[in-house]
């Protein structure tokens, strides 16, 4: 009788040690990052979010392709940016110093992170690939 | 124990090893060649197709200044062009011959492209390009306002037609180089993954080998141990000697030595073999061919054991580098051996040596007087009277007597010189370097020691020799006449009254050398049947007719012709033939009698006689022989006669008696006994009236001269009366003239026989004869008497 109860009292605390761990176990990890923008790019288009608010953003850069793309976040008045001599691509030294951040050149299907703080105003994503920019690759966002 | 084999042989196991392992290596190398040629010839083809990829940059740029040139009124072929990029673009994508630039013959043809990335890459190619040229033709075409439906996903918003076909030459340049780059990325990866699966491969292979290599190594450890327990177990012993010293001893030898292995290796052959055999077994070891030696060992326990080894030079073999002695035990094979060649050389009574080794030792002395020159005499020793011991006392005391005799010659003679037993009791002694002085010398000195009393069985007997010596004077010879000339000599010295030594002379060989001759022939004669009995008859004088007739030996050899009795009855005596040939005669002449009688042509009274030599009444049994044959004939003992010589009756000595008693013997069983030859011999009166006799046959050199010589008359007469005074019948021989018979008849003698009446004739003949008993009792010379 004696031997069995015992034996009873350890099981129960075996269990209840196993629920604990278990419980532990199953909490949700904290979130490492900030909340994430999705900012997709693709021949020869780039879809993100026409408004963000201004702060610090993650950009999750999904390269659909089929050709390697990469990203360029510039603050400008307008959609027209200053180009190189070869009239096909922006020139990215004029506009270096108003530039949030850029992604290099990446290969199709993959997703990159790109860490931008941006302040309220008009932005232009954009692609600068040879001839990318002038096919379509630009896009602007308004951060209020 | 597993159900395998317990044992396979090493090479064939091996050889399979080394087969896996070449196989395993032919099947990596293989593969690995084939996925190099197959890697080269695929980077070879990406390496065209990058560099088309390249190209279309180039054409794409080369297209939008074409059309420029073209629009300010200069030379160019813009469409060439737009061909050459829209046909690369296409086999690019789907596989075909690339078209070749400025005239460029090198024409390739490419597979299709693959991997999904590459080909969305190539399509968007393909649909920037057929951008390119729509906007290109249309600029060309002047229709600069319109602007051209795109495929691709590009939205250009550029108004001025020329910088829109820049922009679209820029895009199509871009997709050209990602495509060329990813596909360089991909060859890349192809050569890390070929060069990662060629490392595994290699890796594979080495385990694998290294795996198979492991097996062989245990294998041969396995099978070196199972050769090496082989070897150890076996009761072989097996050595190896180096340039000078033992490199190996198998477990057996160490047991057999009583000594460690480890003690043994390092140590000379002087160690292991016995120092007569060292320089043979040495010798033998120089030659090259593997053969076999005989050598001796000591043992543990100090003895000297004979080895038979096969030795196999082996030094200039790498694995053993030395002299293979491969021995075993045999000393009691050669114990045997020499057991066996002593008992084929030696007489088992005496240990002398025997005939056949008394034979090699004369051979080698006359081989060794050829060269010398040297002299040699050999001794022919024939006990006399030894038969009579044997008979008397048993074979047992003849052995003891001659094993005796054998101890005494040995005193005498030198180690130098060779005893012999040539069986029974003859014995042969070679004196080397011995002249006729030295032979005669040891023949007397041999009869001396013989003349002393020998004690066999309790009884003391003094025994003598008849020796024949031959002298061979030095330089070759032949045995066979030296011991031929021995025998003669001997049988000289026998006939010369024994007791007695005779050195060969030639003339000797001229008297006996017939008689050995004969003696072979009478050998065979009796064998091939070449004898036969024939019978004179003998006739009564008072006209009773054939009372009896004498059996006669008669021998028609087939080299001499008939020979006469006279030649060959005194060999037989002399050699003992006598004996069968005496016995023949006594068979032959009562089975022809028992014949007659039982065809009813015998007269009555008839005696059939039979001459009995000395030699068979000395040799003794021949009451028991008369006996059997009667016996077996079924012939009365008073139809046979035996005639005996005069000498042989009055024999002195326990031989005498003995012959006597068996005369008085058969003659009281009613066996007739005639005195042969009377009056010839030494004729003792006393001894005849003492003897059994019937009968007396008056010798036929009487007959002779009976007519004209008063002498032989008279003891003709003489011995006619003694006969009667004796109460015996008296009998002429060899009758040959009416003469003779009137003579014989006016001395009353009783009987008479000789050619006068008839020859001596074959029992056929004498058939004839007892018909015509008249013609006999008036013979031929009869008619004229009358």
């Amino acid at each position: 009788m004696r031997s069995k109860s015992c034996r009873l009292a350890a099981l129960t605390a075996a269990v209840a040690a196993a629920l604990v761990i278990a419980s532990c176990g199953a909490e949700p990890a904290p979130r490492a990052r900030g909340s994430a923008t999705r900012v997709t790019e693709r021949d020869f288009k780039i879809s993100v979010p026409a408004t963000l608010a201004a702060g610090k953003h993650v950009l999750a850069v999904w390269n659909k392709g089929p050709v390697d793309h990469e990203l360029i976040v510039v603050r400008a008045r307008d959609s027209h940016l200053p180009l190189r001599h070869d009239g096909l691509t922006v020139n990215e030294d004029a506009v270096e110093a108003a530039t949030a951040g850029t992604l290099e050149p990446g290969l199709p299907g993959r997703t990159r992170e790109l860490r931008v703080s941006l302040r309220p105003g008009r932005y232009e994503f954009f692609c600068n690939m040879t001839g990318h920019y002038l096919g379509g690759m630009h896009k602007e966002v308004v951060v209020r | 124990m597993r159900g395998g084999p317990a044992f396979s042989p090493f090479a064939a196991r091996g050889r399979r090893a080394i087969g896996a392992i070449l196989v395993t290596f032919a099947l990596f190398s293989t593969l690995s060649v084939v996925l190099s040629i197959r890697a080269t010839s695929r980077s070879k083809h990406r390496a065209t197709v990058v560099e088309i990829a390249g190209r279309q940059r180039t054409l794409a740029e080369r297209y939008v200044n074409e059309v420029m040139l073209v629009r300010q009124g200069r030379q160019a072929d813009p469409r060439y062009t737009a061909s050459l990029l829209t046909t690369s673009a296409r086999v690019l994508l789907e596989g075909g011959e690339v078209p070749g630039v400025n005239g460029d013959d090198d024409e390739t043809t490419i597979s299709p492209a693959s991997g999904s990335p590459v080909r969305a890459q190539l399509k968007q190619q393909r649909r920037l390009v057929a951008d390119l040229t729509t906007a290109g033709t249309a600029m060309l075409a002047g229709d600069v306002r319109k602007r051209p439906s795109m495929t691709a996903d590009e939205r250009i918003a550029v108004s001025d037609p020329v910088r829109r076909l820049r922009v679209l030459a820029a895009l199509t340049s871009n997709v050209s180089l990602n495509a060329a780059r990813s596909m360089a990325t991909r060859a890349d990866r192809n050569i890390t993954d070929l060069i990662r699966t060629q490392v595994a491969l290699g890796i594979a292979g080495l385990l694998a080998s290294l795996l198979l290599g492991w097996g062989l190594v245990g294998a041969t450890r396995r099978q070196t141990a199972h050769f090496r327990s082989l070897v150890t177990s076996s009761t072989d012993l097996v050595l190896v000697f180096g340039a000078r010293a033992c490199r190996y001893v198998s477990h057996s030898v160490a047991s057999m030595v009583g000594r460690e292995e480890h003690d043994l290796l390092g140590q000379g052959i002087a160690r292991f073999v016995h120092p007569d055999d060292q320089a043979f077994v040495q010798s033998a070891s120089a030659q090259a061919e593997p053969h076999e030696v005989v050598f001796r060992m000591r043992n543990r326990f100090g003895e000297w054991r004979s080895l038979e080894a096969h030795v196999t030079d082996l030094r200039h073999d790498r694995l053993i580098r030395g002299i293979v002695l491969n021995a075993r035990d045999v000393t009691e094979r050669i114990r045997l051996e020499e057991e066996l060649t002593h008992q084929a050389f030696h007489d088992g009574l005496t240990d002398l040596p025997n005939r056949a080794l008394f034979r090699d030792r004369l051979d080698q002395a006359l081989a060794r007087s050829a060269r010398s020159r040297e002299v040699l005499a050999v001794l022919l020793i024939d006990l006399d009277g030894f038969k009579q011991v044997n008979d008397s006392l048993g074979h047992d005391a003849g052995d003891s007597l001659l094993k005796l005799v054998a101890e005494r010659f040995c005193d005498v003679m030198r180690p130098s010189d060779t005893l012999a037993r040539l069986g029974g009791d003859e014995f042969a002694l070679l004196l080397e370097g011995a002249n006729e002085q030295g032979a005669i010398g040891i023949a007397r000195r041999l009869a001396e020691r013989l003349s002393e009393p020998l004690n066999v069985a309790g009884r003391e007997f003094a025994l003598s020799a008849s020796t024949g010596i031959v002298l061979h004077p030095g330089g070759a010879g032949s045995r066979e006449e030296l011991v031929r000339h021995a025998d003669v000599a001997m049988y000289a010295a026998k006939e010369g009254g024994r007791a007695r030594h005779e050195v060969f002379s030639y003339d000797m060989a001229r008297e006996f050398g017939e008689v050995l001759g004969l003696e072979h022939e009478l050998r065979l004669g009796l064998e091939r049947r070449e004898f036969s009995v024939h019978y004179q008859p003998e006739v009564s004088l008072d006209g009773a007719g054939i009372v009896g007739a004498e059996a006669l030996l008669r021998w028609a050899s087939p080299a001499r012709g008939n020979v006469l009795p006279d030649r060959f009855i005194p060999v037989a005596e002399a050699t003992g033939m006598i004996l069968p040939l005496g016995e023949f005669v006594l068979r032959e002449a009562c089975t022809q009698a028992a014949e007659w009688r039982d065809a009813g042509v015998l007269p009555d009274p008839f005696v059939m006689w039979v001459n009995l030599s000395g030699k068979q009444l000395s040799a003794g049994g021949v009451s028991a022989l008369v006996y059997r044959t009667l016996e077996e004939t079924g012939l009365s003992p008073g139809s046979l006669g035996l005639e005996v010589t005069e000498t042989a009756i009055v024999v002195e000595g326990p031989v005498g008696d003995r012959s006597r008693a068996e005369l008085a013997e058969l003659h009281d069983r009613g066996v007739r006994i005639a005195i042969d030859d009377f009056g010839t011999g030494v004729s003792s009166l006393g001894q005849l009236r003492r003897f059994p006799v019937d009968m007396i046959k008056v010798d036929r050199s009487f007959i002779q001269g009976v007519e004209h010589d008063a002498k032989d008359a008279a003891i003709a007469a003489n011995i006619v009366s003694l006969a009667h005074a004796l109460g015996l019948v008296a009998i002429a021989e060899g009758i040959e003239s009416d003469g003779q018979l009137a003579s014989m008849r006016a001395l009353d003698c009783d009987f008479a026989q000789g050619f006068l009446f008839a020859d001596p004739v074959p029992g056929e003949e004498m058939k004839k004869l007892f018909a015509v008993k008249d013609a006999l009792d008036a013979p031929r010379a009869g008619a004229a008497a009358a």
